[in-house]
């Protein structure tokens, strides 16, 4: 059945990762922080999570960024894998390749199509709905990247050392979301962030094993099975 | 048969036919026993294959599905339809043309969580086969995740495989399928020569390559196997098939069964052809082991045979028989020895027959009884010599010839008359005739017997004289004188030649008395001497002696004697005196 992969040899299917919190005292503006690192079971560091604070109380304004951020295609891969960003948020879709790609999603926040195009900028897409999306290429399945549409301006991407710090929090209730693309049920935690209290709370997560298509080696079609 | 059994020729082929018919035996059982073995282990062998022929088959059309069936997942107009099934009136046409592009029986997508979102043709498949084929591709770790397993759609036994649909994460899943027929059992009938019957778990056919009776019978019959439990021999159209069973689950409480057989018989009948071309050479070799060993035992038993008709006509006393050729083994110089045999008892036979001739057949008796040793015994012998008067001058005036015939006739009527009493004929010397009484036997009456030949010979005498009177010839006159002593008996002679005989002065005293018979005074033709008047038996001793004054008739047999005593008188060459009596 493996036609492009071998399997992991053990069953790493569930990961546990544990989100650390620590809340920090700002000095000068009453304004919280707070550091997420995510980790597996194991302790190794999660990156391409994205950590994210949704205030309960009083949701702050949502201000897009004015440039369009950047999924690159290169070397027939996306670039970065996951992207987040606030509602509203525009996505250029550049194209570095000397190849043709067509990028596409059917997620329900935003289904959209770019038919074959070759190397430039690209169509660049607003992002006006939260939620998962999804991108493939349609003629390289194995190109595969993810946009988390957020209605919140706290939030981070762990990188390969699974910490997130986030800072210039309002004192506050909040959701602390936790996403990434293979957990396996979504990470929802109230939180509250205080100028002067800090918290630390151990969250269990589980993620499923790597199912991302991989480029077939030359010549390794696997010949007669 | 029961008679021939009692030859050896017969005993011979029996064996010889019994022990190739035995060997021929063992060994067809052994080849018969062999062939079914070597028969129930090819089929065995041939059931395992046919087996994983069918799991190969479903494996590839399974992969073929699945590669399809991904393939088609993956065009990019179908993606919307799976990732948002509000139109799945749209989605199963689409599966429709999917089962078109990759040739299967049946589509079915699922959503990730199970639930059946479209299915073409329309039906379930029963028993939760569709969430064990989820469960089990959630299992499966690659990027590929697949699943295969059977259920039944419509009431129709297929063969699933799940696939995961990707835009570009898996938004849903694909199952396709294909419907186990009988164009699947014939197609694996035609790789494999094996019979294959599907069933379900009411035992009722869902596809065969036998005919529906067949088919209907084997899962009719309590003898089929059930799910892995080996071989089993089910007797079907009056044949032996060798019939394994492979389970095929197909969700809770659901299942189908492979039957997978082949005759046995259809598997020996090459053998058994061979078998009876083996039987007919057997039967061939059989009656050719019979001939040649009838032959055989014929040729080993015909000197045997012709030596078993010697032996009988040599044992009627016919020495003359010999074999006609002599083989060259042991056959041959038994056949060889058995001549030498018979020529040496033809040869002592005629010894036998010489020795009675020249001796008296009791010399001849004892001679061969007791050997011709040299030696003798003492023993009391009645003595009689008897010879005739006036021979001499007679010879004369005959011719040599007559004068034999006439001494040979009158030699035979004398040796008849004494012989006929028990009187032994030592030797003839010249016209004389000594015999003797007593010796080599005793019979305790040999005086008696002695005496009483006398008197036979005085009258076979008369009666040749008569004979001779009327050949115009002269009569014949003679005389006997009889002793009775202590005389030494025995073989007298060289190593080379001997005679048995007596020796001793009684012998010389009857030879003596015999003389007296010549002196006219005495008128008496026999002449005997106290001595043997002594040596009668008790019972004859009606008339004392010696010392007779008068005429003391006694008898002896048919004979009646009669004694005048003629006194005592000096015998040549003897001291003592000698009472005679003449015998009348």
């Amino acid at each position: 059945m493996s036609r492009f992969v071998l399997r992991s040899p053990t069953r790493a299917l569930l990961c546990t990762g544990a989100l650390t919190l620590a809340a920090f005292t700002p000095r000068a503006f009453a304004e919280g922080s707070v550091q997420v690192s995510v980790k597996d079971h194991k302790g190794a560091p999660i990156s391409d999570a994205v950590v994210s604070l949704v205030a309960l109380d009083s949701p702050p304004a949502l201000h897009p960024p004015v440039e369009p951020l950047v999924i690159t295609q290169r070397d027939q891969e996306f670039e970065p894998y996951v992207t987040a960003l606030v509602v509203g948020s525009r996505v250029s879709f550049p194209n570095r390749d000397a190849i043709r790609h067509q990028v596409y999603s059917i997620s329900k926040p935003k289904k959209f199509e770019i038919p074959l195009y070759g190397a430039g900028a690209g169509e660049t897409i607003t992002f006006d709905q939260p939620g998962i999306v999804s991108l493939g290429c349609n003629i390289h399945d194995w190109m595969s990247a993810h946009i988390v549409v957020l209605e919140t301006p706290f939030f981070m991407k762990t990188p390969a050392d699974g910490l997130a710090a986030l800072a210039s929090l309002p004192p506050g209730r909040y959701r602390l979301d936790v996403w990434h693309p293979r957990l396996f049920t979504d990470v929802q935690r109230e939180v509250v962030i205080s100028a002067t209290d800090s918290a630390t709370q151990t969250i269990a997560v589980t993620l499923k094993p790597d199912r991302r298509l991989r480029r077939a080696p030359d010549g390794a079609g696997g010949g007669y099975k | 048969m029961l008679a021939l059994r009692h030859t050896f020729a017969a005993k011979l082929l029996i064996l010889l036919v019994g022990l190739v018919a035995a060997a021929q035996l063992v060994t067809g059982l052994i080849v018969s026993r062999a062939n079914l073995s070597e028969a129930r282990s090819q089929i065995a062998t041939d059931l395992h294959r046919a087996t994983t022929a069918f799991t190969n088959i479903v494996n590839d059309r399974n992969t073929l599905l699945a590669d399809g069936g991904t393939t088609a997942a993956g065009d990019y107009a179908l993606k919307p339809l799976f990732a948002n099934p509000e139109d799945t009136d749209t989605l199963a046409s689409a599966l429709t043309s999917i089962a078109l592009r990759v040739h299967a029986d049946l589509v079915i997508a699922l959503a990730l969580d199970g639930h059946t979102l479209a299915s073409a043709p329309t039906g379930d498949i029963p028993g939760g086969v569709l969430r064990q084929l989820i469960a089990q591709a959630e299992h499966d770790e690659s990027p590929t995740p697949r699943a295969t397993g059977y259920g039944y759609h419509r009431g129709q036994l297929h063969s699933l495989v799940l696939v995961p649909v990707r835009a570009p994460e898996i938004v849903a899943w694909l199952v396709l399928g294909f419907r186990i027929d009988r164009e699947l059992t014939q197609r694996l009938n035609e790789q494999t020569g094996i019979d294959l019957t599907f069933a379900d778990q009411d035992d009722q056919v869902i596809a065969s390559s036998l005919a529906p009776r067949l088919a209907h019978d084997l899962l009719a019959s309590p003898l089929r196997p059930k799910r892995a439990s080996g071989v089993a021999t089910v007797p079907l159209a009056g044949e032996d098939a060798l019939v394994v069973a492979y389970n095929l689950p197909a969700g809770d409480a659901r299942h189908a069964t492979l039957y997978l057989q082949y005759s046995l018989d259809e598997k020996l009948r090459a053998t058994r052809a061979t078998r009876d071309v083996i039987l007919v050479v057997s039967l061939g070799s059989l009656a050719v082991a019979l001939y040649l060993g009838r032959r055989f035992a014929a040729r080993l038993s015909q000197p045997i045979v012709e030596l078993v008709g010697h032996t009988q006509r040599i044992a009627r006393g016919d020495y003359s028989v010999r074999n006609t050729a002599y083989r060259d083994d042991e056959f041959g110089r038994l056949s060889e020895a058995f001549d030498q045999m018979s020529r040496g008892l033809d040869e002592r036979d005629r010894v036998r027959d010489l020795l009675d001739k020249n001796v008296s057949p009791e010399i001849a008796a004892q001679l061969l009884r007791d050997g011709a040793a040299l030696g003798g015994e003492e023993r009391q012998v009645t003595v009689l010599f008897a010879d005739l008067r006036g021979f001499t001058a007679l010879s004369e005036n005959l011719p040599a010839p007559a004068v034999i015939a006439l001494l040979n006739r009158y030699l035979d009527r004398m040796s008849l008359a004494l012989e006929a009493h028990g009187g032994v004929i030592d030797k003839y010397i010249g016209d004389a005739i000594m015999a003797l009484f007593g010796a080599p036997v005793a019979q305790g009456d040999d005086a008696d017997r002695a005496l009483a030949a006398a008197l036979a010979m005085e009258k076979a005498l008369a009666t040749l004289n008569a004979e001779l009177a009327a050949e115009g010839k002269t009569a014949l006159r003679i005389g006997i004188g009889i002793n009775t002593a202590r005389v030494v008996a025995g073989n007298i002679g060289s190593a080379r030649r001997l005679n048995y005989s007596v020796i001793g002065d009684g012998v010389n005293v009857a030879a003596r008395v015999e003389a007296l018979t010549r002196n006219p005074d005495y008128r008496a033709t026999i002449i005997t001497t106290a001595a043997t008047l002594a040596a009668r038996r008790p019972s004859d001793l009606q008339t004392p002696a010696p010392n007779y004054d008068s005429r003391s008739p006694f008898s002896h047999g048919p004979h009646s004697i009669s004694l005048r005593p003629l006194g005592i008188v000096p015998i040549k060459g003897r001291a003592e005196p000698v009472e005679i009596f003449s015998v009348e």
